[in-house]
């Protein structure tokens, strides 16, 4: 495929960089876990350090990066709109715990 | 470049031998017609229950001849008992929703049109079209099954709610063995639509013939690739869930089953599940799955309304837009299935809002026909009427989801015959009109023969008048306190209702019996009906410019080029009011897309 | 050979438009099943959350994070392989494309079996699908699930990079499908950084 080497090919020193940085990141996540902070916080930390690492992978190892605009854009706004919209239910687990907004 | 230019002639060679041309075929109008075949028959087996149910909801205590037959349990004598009346209801939702609304428009009719229409050989992955075909069958087959096995198939409706899904046997026949076939089928069904949508979608994107523009693709084209794409993320979520279930069934997980539930006097096993959270995954892919059944009806009835007006959309545009808003809010809503399930009600409020916003895009669909219909000249064909009654039903059905909308008034109306009556017209009938509008008006390609023009405005003015005879009243109904899946009304409030259903009883069954015109006239047609010739409706969109019917390559060996929008109707041609889609003539028009 | 590679036929030969976004429709298809697959797993996780969050009881049995640890190393490593084995292909060096695909199958199969001793190591503390000595039995469920779920995706991974592998050396397959394949596996990869912290850290006993 002739784009394929239109791809800005930095070698395999970026690649390298990316693996390095995506472990440092891995090894963060074991860090928050050792953490003395409440659940919610540790959860909300990890969550974002795991989106950070998806970036990374999808752009680079993935190749998003290099591909036409369009599609970086297909994929991104298809893929984070129904993650998004499949968060609506978590009211009811919190509901399942205090009650709320009816009274225990 | 690689070395595949050399192995890509010998691959389109024809099948010869009897099984690789319409069994195990990569071909996808064989697809496309082996999956209309199971539609049929999923249609007919469905149409029967909901006869079957009628007739207990008119003549509770009327034994059914022959009913012992398919369950001896469920039917003693031939009176239905009351579970096995939820047992036909849910196997008549299952079967319908999932093997007649979402097979029949999308996989059938899009499998046979969107690469003709997109001027493609084939799909771009014939394997996986073939397995998601036969995927799909099996699905049907387990389905099936669960009539034959053990206390018969699942009571627990299509939509399968927690946790009577999730407990077992003890929550009344068929809720063992019928669930798990249940959950085993419609997974299986998702790997199949799956496989669909993995080949749609590059069909529209990569497959276009020169000069087919995305803009310049017809209306149903742009149907089936707006549902594949919902049905790519839609069908993802519900699988994982049916095999939750059948981990709760099988492996003794509690998913959907909350601490201390007690089923018929006994204390459940299970702790610690949700059965809100079924709800969550099953409507999430709920709701999509509406739009599923719908947006293929509304791009084939722009299809054809546009060809037998003889004249553009007021907007093509617009359209393309309006279902595409239709699918992306189709995500967003799915809660208002939920308002009385016991969802947190400030969810409630995040729901209705875009459930209000969704009958935007859907207005703008009625008035973009209305208006576009005003003033043509409309040919009146059985298609033409098909799409019309198509355009009645989805404003008759759509103009109680102001109603439902609305979660204050959606409590007193949600477990009545009220919403039996808006889905059904919204999205069932509608959606029916829609396949049937599609095949008396793409038959002639499909089968190379015409069908029977009377029969089918025979068959369109019966089931048009008996829809509404059979689905307006379930709205006063619902009014009335009617309550849904009650098998019987004999002993309390509603028995003043009961002359009421008995109408309604007799409307189904003669509306179910006008159906059957339509099966002789498909069989009879398809077999000794005129010879069809290539263009017989004057039409402009590709699958009108090849042969009838189609040669396996689609085109003979040719790639069409496109030099015309989809719909150049009301022009000066060598051809008359029309210009073709790969004509290359020169012709005066109002407007082109590039 | 498909109907994918029949429209770059066409294309070369300029008869169709083309692929809408300029790269081989197989590469489409896959990127696409990731999408859905990504809703697959974000069900999952979603109802694993959905009911950890609810669950007061929720145990926390995880003493050690070695293994997690190492089984994150492994596979991150076997992204960097995978890479290095698609440049190779790309590059034309067919002998190096197939070593380093191999080398990624065998810590795939590495992954996985350090994976499998992990399920044995709690199968044997007690834990099952419906119970566990801890608390909820919820906890075995969606642990066993969420990772079966992960480990059947690694497990047809690495079959997937066996057969390609050996038919790109037979050269049946080509760069194109070293790269799909890359595709999939750097998404198996990618679910595996929400799998960890979500599914073992949060649960790690303090």
């Amino acid at each position: 495929m002739a784009t394929a080497e239109e791809h800005k090919n930095n070698g395999i020193g970026k690649d390298v960089a990316i693996y390095v940085c995506l472990l440092a990141l891995a090894g963060l996540q074991f860090v928050i876990a050792y953490q003395h902070i409440d659940a919610s916080q540790m959860f909300s930390r990890m969550l974002a350090v795991a989106f950070v690492e998806a970036v990374l992978a999808a752009m680079f190892f993935m190749h998003l990066w290099s591909e036409k605009r369009g599609f970086l854009l297909f994929v991104a706004i298809f893929s984070i709109f129904v993650l998004l919209t499949l968060q609506y239910g978590w009211t009811d687990s919190f509901r399942m715990v205090s009650g709320a907004p009816f009274s225990k | 470049m690689h070395d595949m230019s050399t192995h890509a002639v010998q691959h389109h060679a024809p099948p010869t031998s009897f099984i690789r041309k319409h069994v195990f075929s990569l071909d996808h109008k064989v697809i496309g017609k082996q999956y209309y075949a199971l539609a049929l028959i999923a249609a007919l087996a469905g149409m029967g229950l909901s006869w079957l149910m009628r007739i207990h909801l008119g003549w509770t205590n009327a034994a059914i001849p022959g009913l012992q037959l398919l369950s001896k349990n469920g039917a003693p004598g031939g009176v239905m008992t009351p579970e096995y009346y939820l047992q036909l209801m849910t196997m008549h939702g299952t079967i319908m929703v999932f093997f007649v609304l979402t097979t029949a428009p999308f996989a059938a009719f899009g499998n046979f049109f969107l690469p003709i229409q997109v001027g493609a050989e084939d799909m771009p992955f014939p394997h996986f079209n073939m397995m998601s075909f036969w995927v799909t069958f099996v699905a049907f087959v387990v389905l099936m099954a669960s009539f034959f096995v053990g206390d018969g198939p699942t009571l627990g409706g299509w939509t399968q709610y927690a946790p009577l899904n999730a407990v077992g046997a003890v929550a009344g026949p068929g809720q063992g063995l019928g669930v798990v076939l249940w959950a085993t089928s419609i997974a299986l069904f998702c790997v199949g639509q799956l496989l669909g949508a993995l080949n749609f979608i590059p069909t529209t994107l990569d497959l276009r013939v020169k000069g087919m523009s995305l803009m310049r693709l017809p209306l149903s084209a742009w149907a089936w690739f707006i549902t594949s794409c919902m049905g790519l993320t839609a069908f993802a979520v519900l699988m994982p869930a049916c095999i939750l279930v059948i981990l709760d069934h099988v492996a003794g997980t509690s998913f959907f089953v909350p601490s201390n539930t007690v089923i018929n006097d006994q204390l459940l096993p299970h702790s610690g599940g949700s059965t809100l959270l079924w709800q969550h995954l099953f409507w999430f892919f709920g709701h999509p799955e509406v739009y599923i059944a719908i947006v293929p009806g509304i791009g084939i009835v722009s299809h054809i309304l546009v060809t037998n007006m003889r004249r553009p959309m007021l907007s093509h545009r617009v359209l393309i837009y309006s279902m595409g808003a239709l699918a992306v809010l189709s995500y967003m809503v799915y809660g208002h299935h939920m308002f009385v399930s016991g969802m947190n009600p400030i969810s409630s409020l995040a729901f209705s809002f875009p459930t209000l916003v969704i009958t935007i895009p859907s207005t703008i669909v009625v008035l973009i026909w209305v208006f576009s219909l005003y003033g043509s000249k409309l040919r009146i064909n059985s298609a033409s009427l098909f799409a019309l009654g198509f355009i009645s039903m989805f404003v008759s059905g759509g103009v109680s989801g102001f109603f439902l909308a609305q979660p204050s008034i959606d409590i007193m109306l949600h477990a009545t015959y009220f919403v039996v009556g808006h889905f059904h017209m919204v999205m069932g009938v509608a959606a029916m009109f829609g396949i049937f509008g599609g095949t008396y008006f793409w038959f002639p390609k499909m089968a190379g023969r015409m069908m029977n023009e009377t029969l089918g405005k025979i068959h369109f003015w019966l089931s048009f008048v008996g829809t509404y005879c059979i689905f307006m009243p379930f709205h006063y109904l619902g009014m009335a306190g009617n309550v849904r899946r009650y098998s019987t009304f004999v002993d309390d409030f509603l028995q003043p209702l009961i002359p009421l259903h008995r109408f309604i009883t007799v409307a189904a069954l003669l509306t179910g019996a006008a159906q059957l015109i339509f099966v002789y006239n498909l069989i009879h047609s398809r077999f000794w009906g005129k010879l069809a010739p290539d263009n017989p409706w004057d039409a402009t969109s590709l699958e009108w410019s090849t042969a009838t019917p189609p040669p396996f390559d689609n085109f003979g060996g040719q790639h069409p080029v496109v030099y015309h929008d989809p719909y150049q109707y009301g022009v000066q041609s060598s051809t008359g009011d029309y210009v073709m889609q790969a004509s290359p003539e020169q012709v005066k028009t109002e407007h082109e897309e590039k | 050979m498909s109907q994918a590679d029949l429209t770059m036929e066409a294309q070369t030969t300029d008869l169709t438009i083309g692929p809408a976004f300029s790269f081989p429709t197989k590469k489409l298809a896959i990127w696409l099943f990731i999408i859905a697959d990504t809703m697959t797993f974000a069900a999952c996780l979603v109802a694993y959350g959905f009911l950890r969050n609810g669950t007061p009881d929720w145990p926390r049995p995880f003493h050690s994070i070695t293994n997690v640890a190492l089984m994150t190393f492994i596979l991150l490593s076997s992204s960097l392989t995978m890479l290095i084995g698609l440049r190779s292909a790309k590059a034309g060096d067919k002998a190096g494309a197939f070593r380093w695909t191999m080398i990624t199958a065998a810590l795939g199969i590495v992954f996985a079996l350090l994976h499998v001793r992990e399920w044995l190591a709690l199968i044997n503390e007690g834990m099952t699908l419906f119970k566990n000595p801890w608390g909820t039995g919820l906890f075995g469920a969606s642990f066993f699930s969420i990772t079966g779920l992960h480990l059947t995706h690694v497990t047809c991974g690495v079959i997937a990079l066996l057969v390609v592998g050996v038919r790109y050396q037979g050269g049946r397959y080509n760069a194109d499908d070293i790269e799909i394949l890359g595709l999939y596996w750097h998404f198996v990869d990618l679910v595996w950084m929400f799998v960890v912290p979500l599914v073992y850290l949060l649960n790690l006993a303090h």
